[in-house]
């Protein structure tokens, strides 16, 4: 099935003036009515909590209400209609789009994808050896820089029955497991893209079941680096990052945030194609990243002997 | 060893509001009080689902829900009644967040000992 990633999370949530800040200062731009979008469309839509077009929440009470996944053609949506009405029902909503729920419970929507192509470079390097690198002359950094977000990249779901949720999205869309942790969960991508992970299970307790976190790619390390300490200039306080995680290789910097669960950037992921071989590691602090950094107030160390002296 | 210290006047703090504070210098709120109903709670900065490791707030001084009913941990939406700090919803269900103790002199000020 050509499912190509998330196109769209949608919420509902008791604090709508904070998440709009919130997700605001990320990077993404607002279009009105409760829709926020990365560059290339993708995004969330941010709803009061009691909005009638929401899909209920499931009872823990966590504020994700939908994932809407963007697919690459209407065969495709067609395909998933025939699957999943054997067991379920599938709505077909006003645009066009399908509603149906997985097997643990989340609401989930499939759509024609409606992300823009992108053509923007990635963040260049230059590095003795190597051919590709930025141009003479082309600055490397600005100090004052505001990157955006380019597109929605994965959500992470707390789940009591992590085999279950993987069989679902394996069995019945199509999604292919790239790495995993032992007793924890693994790490998907559907297959019309080739996104080292667009979904990540983590096993809880039933009572956590909900959103974990979501990320939208940056354009490089340096983009991460740079929009997350714009957050924290802003106030907003770090979760975990920055660093880079193994499985994926995707550099990290969350965030917690309004809706809940943290808000990541990443950037750099892992592309594999079929013929990989999906790895294991036990889940822990190793296994989850190669380095972990942390933020300080900026700082110099200036010439001469200590003031005084 | 335990010290004394001055946080602020209870008149710095409105009702249903919350303040952090970082008492020893460390660059960040390492503990944070709340007002509600004229009560005054304080607690360490630590939220228990990762053993203490982790910060509440989304933003400075963001430790209450929209409703001001409860402390909320914005990384998973742990709840915790402000009263007691006991988790009542969220990961980390049935603990509670590291109390601070807190007194109120006769002029106001809010002091706590840690």
């Amino acid at each position: 099935m050509n499912i190509i990633g998330p196109d769209l999370l949608v919420f509902g949530v008791d604090n709508v003036d904070d998440c709009t800040l919130f997700v605001t200062d990320y990077g993404l731009e607002g279009r009105g009515n409760g829709r926020f979008e990365a560059l290339d469309g993708t995004g969330l839509l941010i709803l009061p909590k009691g909005d009638p077009s929401l899909p209920s929440a499931l009872d823990t009470g966590t504020t994700l209400r939908k994932t809407i996944y963007g697919c690459g053609d209407a065969q495709t949506l067609d395909a998933i209609e025939a699957e999943l009405k054997k067991d379920r029902e599938v709505k077909r909503l006003e645009d066009g789009s399908l509603e149906t729920v997985d097997d643990l419970g989340f609401t989930l929507g499939f759509q024609v994808s409606t992300r823009r192509a992108l053509a923007l470079p990635a963040e260049m390097v230059n590095a003795p050896g190597a051919s590709a690198k930025r141009p003479v002359n082309s600055i490397g950094i600005e100090k004052d820089a505001r990157p955006r977000p380019r597109s929605l990249s994965h959500v992470v779901y707390f789940v009591p029955d992590y085999a279950r949720a993987e069989a679902f999205y394996r069995d019945r869309l199509g999604f292919i497991t790239t790495d995993r942790f032992h007793n924890t969960g693994p790490f998907m991508r559907p297959a019309g893209t080739d996104d080292h992970h667009t979904l990540f299970f983590i096993q809880t307790p039933p009572h956590m079941k909900g959103i974990e976190h979501f990320t939208f790619h940056m354009g490089g390390p340096s983009d991460v680096m740079q929009a997350g300490t714009n957050m924290v200039n802003k106030g907003y306080q770090s979760f975990w990052g920055p660093g880079r995680h193994l499985f994926g290789s995707n550099w990290f910097w969350y965030f917690k945030s309004p809706f809940g669960c943290n808000m990541e950037f990443d950037a750099d992921m892992d592309l594999h194609d079929d013929s990989w071989v999906a790895r294991e590691a036990p889940p822990g602090a190793d296994t989850s990243q190669a380095f972990l950094l942390q933020y300080r107030e900026k700082w110099a160390p200036m010439g001469g002997p200590p003031p005084g002296k | 060893m335990e010290a004394r210290r001055v946080l602020c006047h209870l008149d710095d703090l409105e009702d249903d509001s919350t303040r952090g504070f970082d008492p020893d210098g460390q660059g960040r709120d390492t503990l944070f009080v709340v007002r509600k109903r004229g009560r005054v709670f304080a607690y360490r900065d630590e939220c228990p689902h990762y053993r203490g490791t982790t910060t509440l707030p989304w933003r400075k001084d963001g430790y209450l829900d929209s409703s001001a009913e409860f402390i909320v941990c914005a990384a998973h939406g742990a709840k915790f009644e402000i009263e007691t700090g006991l988790c009542v919803h969220g990961p980390c269900l049935g603990e509670s967040l590291p109390t601070v103790s807190l007194s109120i002199s006769q002029d106001g000020k809010v002091i706590v000992e840690c």
